[in-house]
C-alpha cells in the first residue's frame, strides 16, 4: 500500500478528521494529536506499515505534520 | 553587520552598567538632606531596616533626637508612650526608638557601630529587660533580622584590639548571620585571635563599607512603616497641657477601658489574640522553671556598656518589671526576678552607671503594663517622670570605669548576688505616686 | 573552606564568566577547549562540594562510578544482541536505586540518615535512566563514556536542571558551534542570564522572602483563631504568592543554567514558556518545568502506553489514558518527595488533567454548541492558574504545617 495513503488512514482513524487537504498542519498545536495517539500511531505504523520506531526515535518536532511523518516512515523503511 | 558590532551590541550594554554601577556604589555621596518628616517617621517606625541602616540614624542623632534602646515594649504605642508624650507636649527632644521583638544587648551593641560619632558625650536611653537574660541569650534567628553587614563592617574598621573587641568578634563568629560573607568571617576571625587586619583586608572592608553605606542611603528609608498616624492620633486622647495629676488620672480612665476582657490586667487585644483560652490553660505555671540568673547575655551587656562608656554616653538605664498577675499565674519567681535586677544593677553601679529607673517591683500596680511583660499607660508614665528631668537637665559627658571581670562565664553563671546600695546615687527628683 | 553555591549571588557571576572567559575567546573561534572546559568544570564542582558540604561530593563521585557500572554494563549486554526486558528492568532499577534509598532515608529515625544524598542526584538520575532506556531502544548504540561524565557532570546543570537529553547534548558537545550561531548564544546567553536576575534576584525575593514570611505568619495566626480547616484570607495570599515565588525563583535559575550553557556552546533546553497563561492544564505541563514534563511524556507515560497497548492490557483507550497519567504523575509526586503533599500533588495533577480530557472530548463533540471567544479563552487562563496555584499551594508543604504542625 501507498505509505501517504496508509499514514492518513492511521491519522483519519485516530483524530476523526480527513488530513489529506491540511498536509503541513501542526497536529500537536492544533490539538489533533496528544501523547496517547502517538503511541497508537506507532503501533498502527508497526502493523500497517511494518517500521519499528521506538518511542525513543519520537521527536515531536519531526513528526509534527502529516507530510512529515510520512517523510519519517518513509526514511525508516529505507534504513 | 560586522561581528564586532555584534558583539558591542551584546556586551556593550552590560558593560555600561558595571561601570554606572561601580560609579554609583564607590562615590562618596553625600547623605541628602533628611525632612523632619522622615526623620520623624523612621524614629517611630521600628522598621529593620532602620534599625540596620546608619544615614538615618546620624542624621537623626545629630538633630533632637535621642536613642531609646530597648526590645518590643517599644511598640505598645498607648498614649504615654515616650514618643507620643515628646510630640504632644512639644519636648525638646523626641525619642528614636530603636529594638523590636528579639532584639538584645548584642544587636544594639551592633547598631551602635554605625553611629559611634554622634552618640559620644549625648544622651541615650536604654530599657534593659530581664527577659533577654535566658540561658541561651540572644536568639541567632532573631539576631539575623536585626543584624547587617554595614554594622559589622563599620565595627571591624572601628575595633582596636582589646578582652572586649576579641569578645564581641567571638560573638559574631557563633551567629550564622556574623558569618554569612567570607571576607567579614576572616577579618572577625583575625580580630579574635587579637591579631591585626591585614593591609589589603582594610582597603577591602573600606570599599565594601562605601558600597553598604550608599546602599543604605539610597535604599533604607523605602519601605518604612508609617507609624505617625498612630502617634498623631494617640496624641489626640492627651489633655491639652502637662500636669502629672491630670495625666495620672487619664492613664488609670485608658487602662480601665482597654483592660475589660480579662483577670490579668492585659489589654483586650493582646489578650484576645495571644492568649484566647486553649492557650491559657497550657500557660499555666508555664514559667516555674524560667531563670534570669544564669546567661551569657550579661558578658553581651557589658559589649553595650563598653561602647557607651568609650563615647562617654549621658545614658538612663530602665529596668521594667512584669505583670505581677500574670507572673503569678504562670509560675514565675518574683524572688528570681529581683536576683536578675541586683545582678544587672550591680554590673552597673560598679561601672558608673549610676542613672537607673528601677521599675523592677511595679508589676503590680493597676494599669502599670499593658500586657504580660510589656510596659503601657501607668507604666510609660512613670517612665516619663525619668525621662522628663533626665532631658531637662543639662548634658554632661560621663566618665565610668569598666571592669572586663564582666566578660566572665564566672560572673554570667554568678548567683546570689546581693542588691547593691543605689538610693544615694541613683536620680532623685522623682514624684512619688 | 570556601564554599560557592551555584548562582546564588553577584559574585559567583563574576568568577563564572572569568572562569570561562578562556573558552568563550576559543568557541568565538571556532574551537572548544575540551581540556580546559573539564577542569572549569571540575573546579566548580568541587567550589560546589568544597568544605561543609564535602560528605555530598564524596558521594557524587560513588554515585558516577555506580550509575557508569551499571551503564556499562548494560550496554555490553546489549550489543552482544540480547534484548531481555528482566535484565532491562533490572539496569534501571540499580539505577534509580540511590535515588530510591535517598528519599526513603528520611523516613528512618537515623541521624546517619541525614546525611544520604546530595544535591542534584534527582536531575542526575533521569539522565542515567534515559541513557539506558535509550541504550535498550537502540536510538543510542554506544555511549562515550568521557561524553557520558561530561553530560552527567555538566556543572551548570547539575543541580537542578534543567534535564537535557544525551543525544542532543553530545551533538553541540563534539563540535564548536559556528560564529554567527555561537554570537546568537552569547546574545541568548547574555540575555537569559539577565531575565534570571530578574526572575529571582528582585521578583522572587519580593514574593519569597519580602511577603512569604510574613503572609505564613498570619495564615498561621488567624487559621488557628479561626478553627475548622484553618482557612483564612491569608492562606489564598500564600497560596498566590508562594506560586509567583516559587515560578520566579525556579524559572529565574533555569534561565541562569540555560544563559551559562549557551556561553559554553551548549544549548541546553529551556524549562518555562509563560505557564500562568496556560489555557488547561495538559497546555500547563507544556510550558511549566518542560524538560521534566517532557522527560515523564517520554518515558513514562508514552512506554507505558506503549507497553500496554502492545499487550493489550487494557481495551478502552480512554481508560488506558487515564491511568496512565495516574502513574506518571504519581511518580512524579514520589520523586519529589515521600510526604504526602508531594504525593497528593500528583494524584491533583492527574485528576485535573483526567477532568481537562473529559472536557476537551465534550468540548470536540459538542463544538457548535459551545462558544469559543475571547471571554472563554480568559475564563479558561483564570481557571487554569487557579487550579495551578491551589496544587503549588499543596506542593508547598504549608497546609502540613498549618494542619498537623509539621513538614
Amino acid at each position: 500500500m501507498d505509505t501517504k495513503q496508509a499514514v492518513l488512514d492511521i491519522l483519519n482513524e485516530l483524530t476523526g478528521e480527513d488530513l489529506s487537504d491540511q498536509m503541513d498542519e501542526n497536529i500537536f498545536e492544533n490539538g489533533l494529536l496528544d501523547s496517547m495517539a502517538t503511541v497508537q500511531m506507532l503501533l498502527e505504523l508497526q502493523d500497517k506499515c511494518d517500521v519499528t520506531a521506538p518511542v525513543s526515535e519520537f521527536h515531536r518536532e519531526d513528526w509534527d505534520t502529516p507530510n512529515k511523518i510520512i517523510a519519517k516512515v518513509e526514511s525508516l523503511r529505507n534504513e | 553587520m560586522s561581528n564586532k558590532r555584534k558583539l558591542w551590541q551584546i556586551f556593550g550594554p552590560v558593560l555600561c552598567a558595571f561601570i554606572l554601577l561601580i560609579i554609583l556604589f564607590l562615590i562618596p555621596w553625600q547623605n541628602g538632606e533628611k525632612s523632619d518628616n522622615a526623620l520623624f517617621k523612621a524614629s517611630v517606625s521600628q522598621s529593620q531596616t532602620v534599625f540596620k541602616g546608619q544615614s538615618i540614624k546620624q542624621a537623626a542623632f545629630e538633630k533632637n533626637y535621642v536613642p531609646f534602646y530597648g526590645s518590643s515594649e517599644l511598640s505598645r504605642m498607648d498614649a504615654l508612650h515616650p514618643s507620643v508624650l515628646a510630640y504632644k507636649y512639644k519636648r525638646n527632644y523626641r525619642p528614636f526608638l530603636l529594638g523590636g521583638p528579639g532584639s538584645q544587648s548584642l544587636t544594639h551593641f551592633f547598631t551602635m557601630q554605625e553611629t559611634v560619632d554622634q552618640l559620644s558625650n549625648k544622651k541615650a536611653v536604654f530599657i534593659i529587660s530581664p527577659q533577654w537574660f535566658t540561658k541561651q541569650g540572644q536568639n541567632p534567628a532573631a539576631f539575623g533580622m536585626y543584624f547587617s553587614q554595614l554594622q559589622a563592617v563599620d565595627w571591624i574598621l572601628g575595633a582596636k584590639d582589646s578582652v572586649a573587641t576579641r569578645y564581641a568578634a567571638r560573638r559574631l563568629l557563633d551567629m550564622p548571620a556574623g558569618t554569612a560573607s567570607e571576607t567579614t568571617k576572616y577579618a572577625l576571625m583575625t580580630l579574635a585571635s587579637g591579631q591585626k587586619l591585614s593591609k589589603y583586608q582594610t582597603l577591602y572592608l573600606k570599599a565594601r563599607r562605601r558600597m553598604l553605606a550608599n546602599e543604605d542611603n539610597f535604599f533604607s528609608s523605602l519601605g518604612m512603616t508609617n507609624n505617625i498616624p498612630k502617634i498623631q492620633k494617640e496624641a489626640g486622647k492627651l489633655p491639652g497641657t502637662y500636669a502629672y495629676d491630670n495625666l495620672r488620672q487619664f492613664a488609670n480612665e485608658q487602662g480601665q477601658q482597654g483592660t475589660t476582657n480579662n483577670k490579668f490586667g492585659i489589654s483586650n487585644g493582646f489578650f484576645d489574640k495571644k492568649l484566647n483560652n486553649k492557650h491559657l490553660n497550657k500557660l499555666k505555671n508555664s514559667q516555674k522553671n524560667f531563670d534570669y540568673t544564669k546567661s551569657p547575655e550579661y558578658a553581651d551587656f557589658e559589649l553595650v556598656l563598653n561602647e557607651l562608656a568609650h563615647e562617654h554616653v549621658n545614658v538612663l538605664f530602665i529596668i521594667p518589671p512584669v505583670n505581677a498577675k500574670w507572673a503569678k499565674y504562670t509560675g514565675l519567681s518574683q524572688s528570681m526576678y529581683q536576683e536578675c535586677v541586683a545582678k544587672i544593677t550591680k554590673q552597673l553601679t560598679s561601672q558608673g552607671f549610676n542613672n537607673i529607673a528601677d521599675l523592677s517591683k511595679d508589676g503590680g500596680k493597676k494599669f502599670f503594663m499593658e500586657d504580660t511583660i510589656h510596659l503601657g499607660w501607668n507604666g510609660w508614665l512613670k517612665v516619663d517622670q525619668y525621662v522628663k528631668p533626665f532631658m531637662e537637665e543639662r548634658n554632661h559627658p560621663v566618665n565610668y570605669k569598666l571592669n572586663s571581670y564582666y566578660f566572665t562565664k564566672a560572673w554570667g553563671n554568678k548567683t546570689d548576688v546581693k542588691m547593691p546600695d543605689t538610693k544615694s546615687k541613683a536620680a532623685t527628683n522623682i514624684k512619688k505616686n | 573552606m570556601i564554599n560557592i553555591q551555584p548562582y546564588s549571588n553577584p559574585r559567583y557571576f563574576v568568577i563564572l564568566f572569568i572562569a570561562l572567559l578562556p573558552l568563550i575567546i576559543g568557541l568565538y573561534h571556532g574551537r572548544r577547549f575540551k581540556a580546559y572546559e573539564a577542569f572549569v568544570s571540575l573546579l566548580f564542582l568541587f567550589l560546589m562540594f568544597n568544605g561543609k558540604d564535602w560528605i555530598q561530593g564524596v558521594q557524587l563521585i560513588g554515585y558516577i562510578i555506580f550509575q557508569f557500572l551499571v551503564t556499562f554494563a548494560y550496554q555490553k549486554y546489549v550489543n552482544s544482541g540480547k534484548n531481555k526486558t528482566s535484565v532491562f528492568c533490572l539496569a534501571v532499577i540499580l539505577a534509580i536505586l540511590p535515588l530510591a534509598a535517598v528519599k526513603i532515608a528520611p523516613l528512618v529515625p537515623n541521624k546517619a540518615a541525614d546525611l544520604i544524598g546530595f544535591f542534584g542526584i534527582s536531575y542526575l538520575t533521569f539522565k542515567t535512566v534515559q541513557v539506558i532506556m535509550e541504550l535498550r531502544d537502540k536510538t543510542i548504540k554506544k555511549v562515550d563514556p568521557i561524553t557520558y561524565a561530561r553530560f552527567l557532570l555538566f556543572f551548570p546543570t547539575i543541580s537542578s536542571g534543567p534535564i537535557d537529553r544525551y543525544r542532543r547534548f553530545k551533538e553541540d558537545y563534539d563540535k564548536a558551534p559556528e560564529r554567527d550561531k555561537y554570537i546568537e548564544n552569547l546574545k541568548f546567553g547574555t540575555r537569559y542570564i539577565f531575565q534570571g536576575f530578574l526572575y529571582k534576584f528582585i521578583i522572587g525575593y519580593v514574593f519569597g522572602t519580602l511577603w512569604l514570611p510574613q503572609l505564613a505568619k498570619d495564615a498561621l495566626f488567624y487559621g488557628q483563631a479561626n478553627g475548622g480547616l484553618r482557612l483564612s484570607w491569608a492562606l489564598l495570599g500564600y497560596m498566590y504568592c508562594y506560586s509567583m515565588y516559587l515560578f520566579f525563583d525556579f524559572a529565574g535559575y533555569s534561565l541562569f543554567a540555560v544563559g551559562t550553557s549557551y556561553f559554553m556552546g551548549i544549548r541546553t533546553p529551556m524549562n518555562f514558556n509563560k505557564p500562568f497563561i496556560s489555557q488547561n492544564i495538559k497546555d500547563f505541563w507544556n510550558r511549566w518545568h518542560m524538560t521534566l514534563s517532557f522527560w515523564f511524556r517520554d518515558f513514562i507515560f508514552m512506554r507505558f502506553t506503549f507497553f500496554a497497548m502492545k499487550h493489550k492490557l487494557v481495551k478502552n483507550r480512554i481508560r488506558l489514558s487515564q491511568l496512565a497519567y495516574f502513574v506518571d504523575f504519581l511518580i512524579m509526586g514520589f520523586w519529589h518527595g515521600l510526604t504526602w503533599y508531594y504525593i497528593v500533588y500528583g494524584i491533583f495533577h492527574a485528576t485535573a488533567i483526567i477532568i481537562n480530557d473529559i472536557w476537551l472530548r465534550f468540548k470536540r463533540k459538542h463544538q457548535k454548541q459551545i462558544p469559543h471567544n475571547q471571554f472563554t479563552k480568559w475564563f479558561a487562563i483564570f481557571l487554569t492558574f487557579n487550579v495551578v496555584c491551589f496544587s503549588f499551594l499543596i506542593f508547598s508543604g504549608f497546609l502540613s504545617t498549618l494542619w498537623f504542625g509539621w513538614k
